[in-house]
């Protein structure tokens, strides 16, 4: 079954289903335990890409001895070519604060933040009235959904750096244990999901019918009908390909700036086991197309340029990783290369991912490793090419 | 339902409602906010620096931030950033002499589905091209002219 749309077109889509208050209204009749049992049943996973059953954080959260207990929703949706939380702000913002508020109300927490990302700040507005109409309709004792504005660093999308963010300091990663789900904001147990998430957390408790294998994916590029759809898990590549409606033939694929770059195969399904063989990463099932006129030394050299952007900082590998990487592939690009670069590259990459502190770090050279491993004929377009000046 | 706004404690909200007022964080401002919340005057320049839509000198009537996300390059987002540096005659980063635009460039705003895309004062614009871009920057300078016009009567 397929349900395709995109944003203009949004009707019809599982993830825009409305729950009316009455998903919440269900979780107080069943009780904290009850709705953690059914979540376990529906087999929810978070969506913002590690998959980590949404119950089992939620309980190591409510079973954690704390006065007090905090909830995040992570609407800090920084990915290049993820556009999906965008969709269902817009559209069903209401079932996300619901889901939020169900959270709170298994949790047993009061307060409840939105780190919306300073670039949706146009979504505010709307979303603020939206929070105090969906509060006012709950009537939940004390319950407060704080919307926390983001100003531009796309690491704080990492958990542990969107906790330093939302209490005032600079955004950059911190280690782990301890978790946040026991250790989180001012140090008390705070159970972090994101904005897909706790949409699906009211419509998984409300509609028996709820299907937990669909996923939004983000789809960009060089395709003529970009946009957010929904797809069952191991949907053929081809279908998507059907929707997607490349103008010319189809040569990569990029999993965001940090899943990797893959070659197109049609016979694919996509799975996150199927990624992970390619040795890609899924992440939030952002695909960014690229047909055959595009050389992915180009590509990968706008994702470096990202990372070098957005490294917070903290960490050596990834500080200066990064910067060594796009000095790499600019004298690539530039003609200037030797074939040796090329296994400099990967062994920089190989290091960085084993060494540096959160997630944008250990992904920064997937791009690197992927590309160089499927499209070596594209870095020798540019080896030879300095060869022969 | 109406319910009286609180004030938020949250430092990034603080920030952010501090530089709407002026367009940029003066040092006065900060100093008053390191005063009123208790915090140390060196943290919290180290929190304004760490975040790129945090600024610290007085910014164009018009902030631009042309989006450079993967999707945006391959819609030709580059031929974009190259026509707003020569036609303003600013570097990225960089304010134009009278004040009127701010160029920044930022990693994605979430419009790979209608890319290239920027933001202006952070309004999303889609699906741009030269020409398009060319009128939406004549249309802000007639506007502004306009404007001034206006004032001195």
């Amino acid at each position: 079954m397929l349900r395709k749309r995109n944003t203009r077109r949004s009707e019809g889509m599982q993830i825009l289903r409305q729950t009316n208050m009455e998903a919440l209204e269900k979780a107080r009749t069943l009780g904290s335990d009850e709705v953690l049992t059914l979540l376990e049943k529906k087999g929810l996973e978070g969506r913002g890409g590690a998959a980590y059953p949404t119950a089992k954080k939620w309980r190591n959260s409510r079973d954690t001895p704390a006065d007090e207990r905090f909830i995040v929703c992570n609407a800090d949706e920084g990915e290049p070519g993820t556009f999906k939380d965008k969709l269902i702000i817009r559209h069903n913002a209401e079932t996300m604060i619901e889901g939020m508020l169900i959270a709170a109300y298994v949790v047993g927490a009061k307060k409840c933040f939105i780190y919306l990302r300073g670039e949706y700040e146009y979504l505010r507005p709307r979303l603020q009235e939206q929070v105090d109409s969906v509060l006012a309709k709950a009537k939940m004792d004390g319950v407060e959904i704080e919307i926390v504005r983001g100003a531009g660093a796309y690491v704080c999308g990492e958990a542990t750096a969107l906790l330093q963010s939302i209490q005032g300091f600079r955004g950059t990663s911190m280690y782990k244990p301890p978790n946040p789900t026991t250790c989180g904001l001012w140090g008390k147990p705070t159970v972090i999901n994101n904005v897909e998430t706790l949409t699906c957390v009211a419509q998984a408790v409300l509609f028996d019918d709820w299907n937990p294998s669909l996923r939004l994916l983000s789809l960009s590029g060089n395709i003529k009908n970009p946009g957010v759809y929904e797809f069952p898990l191991g949907v053929k590549m081809s279908t998507v390909i059907d929707v997607a409606r490349p103008e010319k033939k189809l040569k990569a694929m990029s999993f965001g700036c940090f899943g990797g770059i893959m070659p197109v195969d049609e016979n694919m399904a996509i799975t996150p086991e199927a990624i992970c063989m390619e040795q890609c990463q899924h992440g939030a099932y952002s695909i960014i197309f690229m047909d055959e006129t595009v050389n992915v030394v180009d590509i990968s050299y706008s994702i470096a340029k990202f990372y070098t952007y957005e490294s917070c900082g903290k960490c050596t590998p990834c500080r200066e990783g990064t910067i060594r990487i796009l000095n790499l592939l600019k004298k690539i690009r530039n003609g200037k290369g030797v074939k040796k670069d090329l296994q400099t590259l990967q062994e920089l990459a190989t290091h960085i991912q084993e060494t540096a502190l959160c997630g944008l770090g250990q992904s920064c050279g997937n791009h690197v490793l992927t590309s160089i491993k499927h499209f070596p004929q594209d870095y020798d377009y540019y080896l030879k090419k300095g060869a022969k000046t | 339902m109406a319910r009286a706004k609180k004030e938020s404690k949250i430092l990034m909200n603080i920030l952010h409602e501090a530089q709407e007022k002026h367009g940029y964080l003066s040092e006065h401002m900060l100093k008053q906010i390191s005063i009123d919340h208790d915090i140390p005057i060196a943290r919290l320049y180290g929190v304004v620096k760490f975040y790129t839509m945090f600024h610290t000198e007085p910014q164009g009537k018009y902030v631009i931030e042309i989006c450079g996300s993967p999707s945006c390059v391959l819609a030709d987002g580059t031929a974009l950033e190259k026509f707003l540096e020569s036609e303003l005659q600013v570097k990225i980063g960089g304010t134009t002499q009278d004040q009127m635009f701010s160029l920044y460039k930022t990693s994605c705003i979430g419009c790979c589905d209608e890319a290239p895309a920027l933001l202006l004062n952070g309004e999303a614009h889609t699906k741009l091209t030269v020409e398009r871009l060319r009128a939406l920057l004549n249309r802000l300078k007639e506007a502004h002219a306009e404007k001034k016009k206006h004032q001195k009567k």
